[in-house]
């Protein structure tokens, strides 16, 4: 990496990481008997070992110029990498707490081990965890060949990948102890809050800078969809998360808003985070992946253009429908409806695309396990957000609120949409990245493949059953009008779809291990043997062995 | 019109900006008039704010994640009126900073949890919750009962609560240490201020049953008896329509 | 103006349906307006284009 910086990039890379261990010991230091100097001593930590690393690689010799013919793929492979281990991590987490919820004992009297903790680490490690690498990593290497321009510089890539990964362990490390600002996806407190904002912002200038210097006048449309998950998750973070830390010593935080208001935007987040974290930059990793691995231009790209701006206008008016029946002003909620419903159209629009795309090329999808993967996400797309606007719908949110089936349709989106989406574009992606011939074996793939789908469906179908089932037994009513089961009741009957749904979770699990396993071992393969681009070869390069 | 397409497609800045115009607007148009909802919202004059023991109680109710499987919010739906009690009125959470209204019951509402079992119930439900009722799905906090409650800071707690708008009192944030200990401690000398300072309605008694130590369990049955007393108001209200 | 809440209320459901018709129709017009038809087919084939795998200077 370090070999990588020019003169000037080093020196930046040193007072960066001298200035982060200055806050970290100040951080320390303010944050005695609190939290706050537990991170400290973490950042601290952290960036002195990348110091003295740095320091020892300082003087290497320079990058010659002609780096600059080729892309900066560095950031991406480490990124994807990452993507895996959070991914991991992330869904060993979700097999866990899903695990707790039949066999609440196996907390075993350690409060780090409750399931409480434990809950953000599952969502934060697959969402920011296993997602955002994911985007991070994607981002790069499509925004350098849709725009035909190497990455502005090699110093802020890194920084914004590891920079965002700090943030991760800023934040998973928090919950074990306790600290988080019980925003759903936005728990962690105010300083981890603010480094995020610091790394978004060169993540932004790196997007702004690559495209200044692009070919086409056209910037591509997966592009627009990674530009506007950038940008508007900017604006969530900030608004969201504002907040007044009780000291700079303290780690703990009061948010500004109260009540209401608290609600309307922290569902205003919670729901946009949806629309343009885990849609919006996924959408853009389709856009050019699936053609890519399909080797066919998307069906329409005037479609995906519409279905664009549909979704970056309307997603944001639909955070309400988190709130129906509460507090929340009564027309608030109805617009939140009307939005919800109204967003099938764009969302549609995508995921028709996309099979559309595929039309033609099926004999491609049934043998290529990659390409299924990225077809099976966009039916799963389109399946929930189908769901997605029926829930929001008064009525049937009524009975759906506050029960499993909101998981159930979560789990659709995030394992059936957003999971098959990554896996696909890794798969097609990792070979290239690191110059191998081909995956470690197509064989792990498949399993991988079968595994994944398994798991969704029966992860699925458990919380569907549940979820209605719990939603039908807290509103029935026996003959003489009183509630027919109690709370505890409608617990009970939960509990095989709660050891079905671990048991889809493990399998889904099993699946990502199966990935991790088949790039390491592809990393470990013998590289690709480059034909020499010299200027001493013949005129007709020889036939290569296998064509 | 052509010339703004033509720019719109080739600068990636007007794209950035379109793309803030049509994101931003519509959470705006929804949550701007929320900050003046104040003006149509139930008055509630009984409305008390949550003592330094509560706001510590609240802050473990957090900590430990509780509202990831418990809301405090009831619909206004026959059967959760039924089951829990009168609606959530916006008022009752005007001082919740943040709210915790919840988007899961994986475990029942809490919304008017306070006062409906003993101190005694929550503190050895809380311990385990299998000791009373086998069925259940909580973790067991024992720790609760072994953690001693840092109370140093909480005048700065309610001193940033006051920052963001829940009207404490001067007198309150310099007391707030001695408020907690008190609070949790009838028979101390420090009990006298708390209802002084917070009204008669506060709840005073050794939370957790020992009164040698003020632990995480003192506050957060304080916090979990306070809940749907902050004010009458829904109880009163509630003659409007059900659906 | 005064800023209660029924006149913000009022501002945020007529100027809202406003932005979401004009919006709509900048949008659907510019996609389907014929002479960009040529720039958005050749955008679509950027993905497969076989070019060579480095930066264009």
């Amino acid at each position: 990496m370090f070999s990588d910086f020019s003169r000037d990039e080093r020196t930046f890379a040193f007072i960066i990481l001298g200035g982060l261990v200055v806050a970290g010991l100040a951080m320390a230091i303010a944050g005695r008997g609190d939290i706050l100097g537990t991170h400290g001593w973490m950042v601290f930590g952290l960036s002195l070992i990348a110091l003295f690393g740095a320091i020892r690689q300082a003087d290497r010799p320079e990058p010659s110029p002609e780096r600059l013919l080729e892309y900066y793929d560095a950031p991406t492979r480490v990124g994807l990498v990452l993507t895996l281990i959070w991914g991991v991590i992330g869904m060993a987490a979700g097999f866990w707490v899903a695990a707790l919820l039949a066999w609440p004992d196996m907390t075993f009297d350690v409060a780090w081990l409750s399931w409480g903790r434990l809950r953000p680490i599952h969502t934060s490690g697959v969402i920011f965890g296993f997602g955002g690498n994911a985007l991070i990593a994607t981002s790069f290497h499509v925004l350098q060949r849709t725009t035909r321009a190497r990455l502005p510089d090699a110093l802020s890539p890194w920084f914004v990948l590891l920079g965002y990964n700090l943030f991760c362990i800023i934040a998973a490390s928090g919950y074990l102890m306790g600290l988080t600002q019980s925003k759903e996806y936005a728990e962690p407190e105010w300083y981890a809050d603010i480094w995020l904002v610091v790394v978004w912002v060169v993540y932004f200038a790196i997007y702004m800078r690559t495209l200044a210097r692009r070919k086409e006048p056209h910037i591509y449309v997966a592009n627009w969809y990674y530009m506007a998950f950038i940008l508007v998750v900017a604006i969530l973070h900030i608004v969201n998360n504002l907040a007044v830390p009780v000291s700079f010593g303290s780690a703990k935080s009061y948010s500004l808003f109260a009540g209401v208001q608290d609600a309307m935007t922290q569902w205003w987040y919670g729901h946009n985070a949806v629309a343009f974290f885990l849609t919006a930059g996924f959408l853009g990793m389709m856009y050019y992946y699936l053609p890519k691995r399909a080797n066919r231009p998307i069906f329409s790209y005037r479609m995906s253009i519409i279905s664009f701006w549909g979704i970056t206008f309307m997603y944001m008016w639909a955070g309400s429908h988190h709130l129906h029946y509460t507090a929340l002003p009564h027309w608030v909620q109805t617009l939140g409806m009307a939005f919800s419903v109204v967003l099938l159209v764009p969302s549609w629009a995508s995921a028709g695309n996309a099979l559309l795309t595929l039309n033609g090329a099926w004999h491609k999808v049934r043998d290529d396990a990659v390409l299924r993967f990225m077809a099976l996400a966009a039916i799963f797309y389109g399946i929930t957000t189908f769901e997605g606007s029926f829930m929001a719908i008064r009525a049937v949110n009524s009975l759906s609120h506050y029960t499993d089936w909101t998981i159930g349709h979560v789990h659709a989106g995030a394992l059936g949409w957003v999971a098959m989406i990554t896996f696909g574009s890794l798969y097609s992606l990792v070979p290239s990245m690191f110059k191998r011939e081909r995956i470690y074996s197509n064989t792990l793939v498949e399993v991988h493949f079968w595994l994944a789908l398994a798991g969704t469906v029966i992860y699925v179908f458990a919380m569907w059953n549940s979820g209605v089932i719990q939603g039908l037994m807290w509103r029935t009513y026996d003959e003489s009008g009183t509630l027919t089961y109690s709370f505890l009741d409608s617990l009970e009957a939960m509990h095989p779809y709660y050891i079905v749904r671990a048991f889809g979770g493990l399998l889904f699990l099993l699946g990502a291990l199966t990935a991790l396993f088949n790039v390491i071992m592809t990393i470990r393969m013998p590289a690709k043997v480059q034909p020499d681009t010299g200027m001493d070869l013949p005129a007709e390069p020889a036939l290569q062995a296998g064509e | 019109m052509f010339k703004f397409h033509y720019r719109l497609e080739r600068s990636a800045l007007g794209l950035v900006g379109f793309i803030i115009l049509v994101a931003s607007i519509g959470g705006f148009i929804e949550i701007a008039p929320l900050f003046t909802i104040d003006e149509t919202v139930e008055e509630a004059q009984d409305m008390r704010v949550y003592t330094p023991l509560e706001v510590a109680g609240r802050n473990i109710f957090i900590r430990e994640g509780c509202y990831a499987c418990h809301s405090q919010m009831i619909r206004t739906l026959r059967d959760e009126v039924d089951r829990y009690g009168p609606y959530s009125l916006a008022v009752e959470s005007q001082y919740d900073h943040p709210q915790l209204w919840g988007s899961k019951r994986t475990g029942p509402d809490l919304a008017r949890l306070g006062n409906k079992y003993s101190d005694a119930w929550h503190t050895t439900h809380l311990n385990n919750p299998r000791d009373l009722v086998p069925q259940s799905k909580m973790p067991a906090y024992r720790w609760l009962l072994r953690d001693q409650l840092r109370t140093d800071d909480l005048g700065q707690h309610l001193a940033t609560l006051r920052t963001v708008g829940v009207p404490y009192t001067d007198d309150q944030i310099a007391n707030a240490t001695q408020d907690a200990y008190g609070q949790a401690n009838p028979d101390s000398p420090e009990a006298g201020g708390v209802a002084e300072r917070y009204g008669d309605a506060t709840n005073i008694r050794p939370f957790d049953g020992q009164t040698d130590k003020l632990t995480d369990m003192d506050a957060l049955v304080a916090y979990l008896q306070v809940l749907g007393n902050l004010t009458n108001a829904a109880h009163e209200t509630q003659t409007a329509e059900v659906e | 103006m005064v800023f209660d809440h029924d006149s913000v209320v009022a501002f945020s459901k007529s100027f809202g349906l406003i932005y979401l018709v004009v919006l709509s129709l900048i949008c659907l017009a510019w996609t389907y307006w014929p002479s960009n038809k040529k720039g958005f087919d050749e955008a679509a084939r950027m993905p497969v284009l076989e070019e060579e795998d480095r930066p264009w200077r």
